[in-house]
């Protein structure tokens, strides 16, 4: 093996980020699910022969770092030999993949000159996976069984030729079989695309030189994150978080528990004290955690430069058997997301003591809902879902941003009204910013939104993802804690009913019927009584603070605010 | 008439170029005036250096930068924006997206108009554009009074579902009208007839946001060409790449957000048309970018969303690839040890190393330097003379010594790095378009083309690369290639299934009326005109859509199957599969109506006094072979159509240095082009 030159190593490492963003690119363009063309939930990535992550696509953070460790175990089912091209493997047990199973990883095989060179990968939420809630993100399921179909590492293609069975097997067991087959078509020309590039990239240099080069980049990548670590003061800190119920035994709060270490030029992570793994939906695998972990080390350190392997050796994520962020088989998982919300959260908080500068407050807990009609009796069948945007947390150095995706969820954008209308039978009355101001600080929270919906149709059922609502998250440095989410239905009427946990299947709703989401500020970042006088002017210019309000959050003199002029007209 | 010359004014980073074209003969004149200060002033400046008089100019094309650079450098009106009651905040909220996943200070940019100018009012549309809520007025006129109170300049309106029916949005307009007469207006269902309310409002506030400075300006101009007794055509050139008239771009500045780079377009396609070239990939390597657009089967492609400053703007537009590549690239080691170039740019100042202005970093022109491949004594006519010593030691310290390479060394890793990015954006607008690059040519424009010709070309084993004369001037002569375009789109979400031939064919011929009395009221007239039409079609599901040409024989045929097939051969090209038996949907319409002007000759070049001598021959260091060797040098003025020359070699001119590979053969053709092909 000749020596590696930098400026070819460096074209290589170019040549593989490139070729993971055009398969992010196919995906997108090709999709059949809005969760895919619109939320961009998922993730893509490339890795080696040995399932190790050499490149990225840009969507998903939580998905890239879950998919190297879900090929690895696919490596370890079949062995080395036991992959040939034209493979196409599903698989979606979360102890394995670390999310829920409605996040499928689909992974294909590389082979060049006859021999494996690497894997091509898509982790993406499907449209429907036939557990006991339309979409996913059951609420109250009890163990992994009812959350939907289960895919081990399961040969969909094999050495090219599609497995009809189990095709079919798949779309009679899904309740939107059009989108989950052309999402699955999307997947596989995204993996083909990625693999092809493989290919051309091994023709140009020899698959020995681009082993070796990689390598090197994975190397590299280790030795700068080492170095970023060493810089933090070593020291040892614990932070405790509460979640308000499981959606099953609704008098427990569930506790999590992180404990961070910087050892030197290593960060360790450790859940010792997290209670057991939930009754309820809301339990987080420890692949999914040790996940998070590497995300949020990555956010706090290099936050613009792709992920690799190299990244992530630093990190040693421990936890006790079993418990609510390593949860085993057969604990339900579907509702993983709120954990790992507060996962990301919590580690931030804890590691605020070590670099304070770096660290931003508490964004809003997540909320998505779905209004959807599956029975064709009532009407024509739809499913229609999104992940709301609310409040960022503040940062050190400014206020945080308002109408942002949780950070868990990237780069999630919202639907547009006007698509909205026109797919599914309802009318959007109303999206602005939700001036329900919490998080106040030196720096404040971002801005929650405010949607609300009428229906124009009858039995449309409702179901909705939301938490920590009784126990909320946390500003930093003083500021104030995170707002709550609220989820109205006939709002300003007689049958106003406010809806504080999670339902699923809820309604149904009939024509006419309101529904108005409003979701959390964000947590504050310093000292309330240290906010700049023009930050609380503008506030109050733009509308979002009346004056009695600034004065009792501030404490500022109400005289330096009376010559301000508000926006109503 | 024929006889009267026509002129270009091209406004760049830098300098302002005139071109003026004969154009019985096609032969040209050429003129630089650095921008800065006053533009009106200076696009006088320009003719007088010309000794030109506007009355004798038959036809003057402006490309202009006005637009973008009002929205990069924010400058622009004090906008108010109305929205439909419950909507005021669309413009702020946007998409809500995380775009960089892994920074947690991720803010979007800050809305051009602040909340507190952000007005609603009571109406609605259903998604059929039913009205659902009528336009309250009293609350109209309340919220114009306000507006007013504040001092607005310009008014946005987007109201939902407006790409539907505009009946609200003009009634607002005569609400305006009423009772702040003063104020520019701009409403959403004249700039962009299409759905997603954040892109369409963003779309309307940036003209709003442009609009009272480009129509101060274009006023001047106006007013002095007729004060100086001017009575031809004057037209601005849109991001679409065909032109329009001064009144157009003064009511809709938004459709030149584009003007700058698109003459450099319309100049290749023309070209390409005189050379029998049907497929090319254009690059224009500036100082800073490297902007690269793409012809394919003789028209260029082009796009209807493009981000401007993170900001989305929903127009037609010449589909254009842009990353911070150039000659002022700065190259500089990562964090991780690998060697990275741009997109940080030295610009014209402090510039590269070499300029020895106090440039201390690195760039693409100190490694060119370093190389051999620029003459130290002779850059740019000789106005700099450019510092080796320098070049080196910038490269040395920021490149050289972290990574353990001698001088040549780094700074053809610099050149590697730099062609490798290039080649990633030909990608994109290739390959990842369902183009196989190796089929097209490719035409070099711009003060740094010359040089990378032979890297791409070998890089993407690319037909050939041409490099044109005056390549540092190209894009100005390009906007005189230009025809007159007006763009007619709707929104139409419709299953084809659902759809006759006829139907189609109505809808069409509504947007060619409307097409047609827009050319008949906006130029001085005797223009053919031309018509084609575009559906943006998709899988029924799905959200993203492909561009399907719809030909003659689509709309006046029995039935739509041959549109079907097209469709599932156009997306089987672009994504590697298709679903002929999935169910296909219309999502948009679009009309483009051309009115064509006369196309001047290209002029051609005489054979030269005597025979070209290379001058003396340079070493320079080439990265492939790993060594320095000796090459010819010419003088492209002294080339002769013919002329046949073997890499590796460097010709010169004033603006433009050409680099041939080994392996390589150039040969000149009548019109002075350079055009490079592969040996081996």
């Amino acid at each position: 093996m000749s020596r590696i030159d930098p400026i070819t190593r460096q074209v290589i490492r170019n040549a593989a980020r490139a070729a993971a963003l055009e398969m992010q690119t196919t995906l997108i363009k090709t999709a059949h699910s809005p969760l895919i063309y619109e939320v961009q939930d998922f993730g893509v990535v490339m890795t080696n022969r040995l399932g190790q992550l050499i490149s990225e696509g840009s969507a998903l953070a939580g998905f890239l770092a879950c998919l190297p460790p879900t090929i690895q175990s696919g490596i370890r089912k079949f062995g080395k030999d036991g992959f040939r091209e034209g493979d196409v493997i599903l698989a979606n047990e979360p102890y394995d993949t670390g999310t829920h199973i409605s996040d499928v990883a689909l992974y294909v095989p590389v082979f060049f000159d006859g021999e494996l060179v690497g894997f091509t990968s898509v982790m993406a939420h499907w449209a429907d996976i036939g557990g006991t809630a339309p979409g996913g993100w059951c609420p109250t399921t009890t163990d992994v069984h009812q959350e939907g179909l289960i895919f081990s590492h399961d040969k969909l293609y094999d050495g090219g030729k599609r497995n009809e069975v189990f095709y079919h097997f798949i779309l009679n067991n899904v309740r939107q079989p059009a989108a989950v087959g052309g999402d699955l078509n999307a997947k596989i020309a995204a993996c083909q695309i990625g693999a092809r590039r493989y290919q051309e990239i091994c023709t140009r240099y020899g698959a020995d030189y681009v082993e070796t080069a990689l390598h090197e980049v994975l190397a590299q990548s280790e030795k700068r994150m080492r170095s970023e670590i060493a810089g933090f003061p070593n020291g040892t800190w614990s932070e405790e978080a509460y979640m308000d119920n499981d959606g099953v035994r609704l008098d427990h709060r569930c506790k999590i528990v992180v404990t961070v270490a910087v050892d030197d030029d290593t960060l360790k992570v450790d859940f010792a004290g997290s209670d057991l793994a939930a009754t309820g939906p809301i339990n987080h695998p420890l692949a999914g955690t040790a996940a998070l972990c590497g995300s949020v080390m990555k956010y706090l350190t290099m936050p613009f430069d792709p992920t690799n392997d190299g990244h992530l050796r630093p990190l040693v994520v421990t936890a006790p058997q079993n418990t609510i962020v390593s949860a085993e088989y057969p604990a339900p998982c579907d509702s993983y997301g709120y954990v790992a919300e507060v996962i990301v959260h919590l580690l931030i908080r804890a590691l605020s003591k070590a670099i304070p500068d770096r660290c931003p407050a508490a964004t809003y807990q997540m909320y998505a809902f779905y209004l959807s009609r599956t029975d064709p009796r009532y009407g024509d069948t739809f499913i229609y879902g999104e992940p709301v945007d609310g409040g960022g947390g503040a940062f050190p150095h400014d206020d945080g941003p308002s109408g942002i995706m949780f950070v868990g969820n990237g780069d999630a954008p919202n639907v547009p009204v006007e698509i909205v209308e026109s797919r599914y039978p309802v009318r959007v009355t109303r999206y602005t910013f939700n001036p329900e101001n919490c998080g106040y600080g030196k720096y404040r929270g971002g801005y929650g939104v405010i949607r609300d919906y009428e229906m124009l149709e009858d039995h449309i059922m409702l179901q909705t993802s939301t938490e920590n609502n009784q126990n909320p998250l946390w500003g930093l440095a003083g500021g104030g804690q995170t707002g709550v989410a609220r989820t109205i239905l006939n709002a300003g009427t007689d049958s106003e009913k406010h809806l504080v946990d999670r339902v699923s299947d809820f309604g149904p709703l009939m024509k006419g019927d309101t529904l108005s989401i409003r979701t959390a500020n964000g947590g504050g970042w310093g000292n309330p009584t240290e906010r700049e006088l023009d930050r609380i002017r503008d506030d109050i210019k733009a509308g979002f603070i009346d004056v009695d309000e600034a004065v009792d959050a501030y404490g500022v003199d109400r005289k330096a605010l009376l010559t301000v002029p508000d926006s109503t007209i | 008439m024929k006889n009267i010359r026509r002129l270009a004014v091209d406004v760049g980073g830098t300098f302002i170029d005139f071109v003026t074209l004969d154009p019985a003969s096609g032969e040209v004149a050429i003129e630089k005036v650095r921008s800065s200060g006053e533009l009106d002033r200076q696009f006088f400046e320009g003719t007088e250096l010309l000794s030109l008089n506007s009355a004798d100019l038959g036809m003057i094309v402006h490309g202009s930068t006005m637009v973008i650079n009002t929205i990069v450098q924010e400058n622009g009106a004090r906008v108010g924006l109305i929205t439909t009651t419950g909507f005021r905040d669309v413009l702020e909220l946007g998409r809500g997206s995380r775009e960089d996943i892994y920074d947690l200070f991720f803010k979007p940019p800050p809305p051009l108009v602040p909340r507190d100018l952000r007005y609603e009012v009571p109406e609605r549309l259903d998604s059929e554009g039913n009205v659902v809520v009528a336009l309250d007025e009293p609350a109209a006129r309340k919220v114009i009074g306000a507006l007013r109170e504040k001092g607005v300049d310009s008014i946005a309106i987007c109201f939902l579902h407006a790409y539907i029916n505009p009946v609200h949005e003009q009634q607002m307009v005569r609400i305006v009208r009423d009772e702040f007469p003063e104020a520019m207006v701009s409403i959403s269902s004249d700039i962009v007839r299409e759905w997603r309310e954040f892109e369409r409002t963003n779309t309307t506030v940036l003209n709003a946001y442009t609009q009272p400075r480009m129509d101060r300006y274009l006023a001047a101009l106006d007013r002095e060409l007729t004060d100086q007794q001017y009575k031809g055509a004057f037209a601005v050139m849109q991001s679409s790449g065909g032109i329009t008239s001064t009144a157009i771009a003064r009511q809709a500045p938004i459709r030149t957000i584009q003007s700058g780079p698109a003459g450099g377009v319309i100049g290749a396609l023309r070209l390409c048309q005189e050379i029998g070239v049907r497929d090319a990939v254009v690059a224009d390597v500036g100082g800073t970018t490297f902007d690269v657009s793409l012809i394919s089967d003789g028209r260029y492609l082009e796009s209807s969303s493009t981000k401007f400053n993170r900001r989305p703007v929903l127009q037609p537009s010449i589909d254009i690839i842009s990353i911070g590549a150039g000659g002022g690239s700065i190259a500089w080691i990562d964090r991780e040890d690998g060697l990275q170039v741009g997109p940080q740019s030295a610009q014209a100042d402090p510039g590269p190393a070499c300029f020895g202005l106090g440039g201390n970093e690195p760039t693409v022109t100190d490694a060119q330097l370093v190389l051999g491949y620029l003459d130290p004594e002779t850059f740019l006519g000789k106005r700099i003379r450019l510092d080796q010593s320098a070049a080196a030691s910038a490269i040395d310290r920021k490149v050289g010594e972290p990574l353990g390479l001698s001088t040549v060394e780094a700074a053809a890793g610099i050149m590697q790095i730099a062609v490798t990015n290039m080649s990633y954006a030909v990608r994109q607008i290739t390959v990842e378009k369902g183009h196989d690059p190796r089929l097209f040519s490719l035409i070099c424009i711009g003060g740094g083309g010359g040089l990378f010709a032979g890297s791409l070309l070998n890089e993407l084993e690319m037909k050939q690369a041409v490099v044109p004369q005056n390549a540092a001037v190209f894009s100005a002569w390009g906007l005189l290639n230009a025809d007159y375009r007006e763009d007619v789109v709707r929104t139409f979400v419709m299953p084809l299934a659902e759809v006759s031939a006829a139907e189609l064919r109505g809808r069409f011929e509504a947007l060619e009326d409307e097409a047609k009395s827009w050319i008949a009221s906006n130029t001085a007239g005797g223009h053919d005109l031309s018509v084609e039409r575009f559906a943006d079609m998709r899988y029924l599901g799905q959200e993203h859509t492909i561009r399907v040409p719809i030909r003659e024989s689509d709309i006046n045929g029995a039935d739509l199957g041959d549109l079907r097939k097209q469709f599932d051969c156009h997306y089987e090209r672009a994504y590697a599969h298709a679903l002929p038996d999935h169910d296909l949907e219309f999502v948009v319409l679009r009309l483009v109506a051309t009115g064509m002007i006369d196309r001047p000759p290209v002029s051609r070049i005489g054979r030269a006094g005597s025979p070209a001598e290379p001058m003396e021959p340079r070493s320079i260091y080439l990265a492939d072979e790993k060594k320095t060797m000796d090459c010819d040098v010419f003088r492209r003025n002294e080339l002769s159509p013919g002329k046949k020359i073997f890499g590796p070699a460097i010709i010169e001119e004033w603006s433009t240095t050409i680099l041939e590979l080994p392996g390589q053969a150039a040969v000149v053709d009548v019109f002075g082009n350079l055009l490079m092909t592969r040996e081996s």
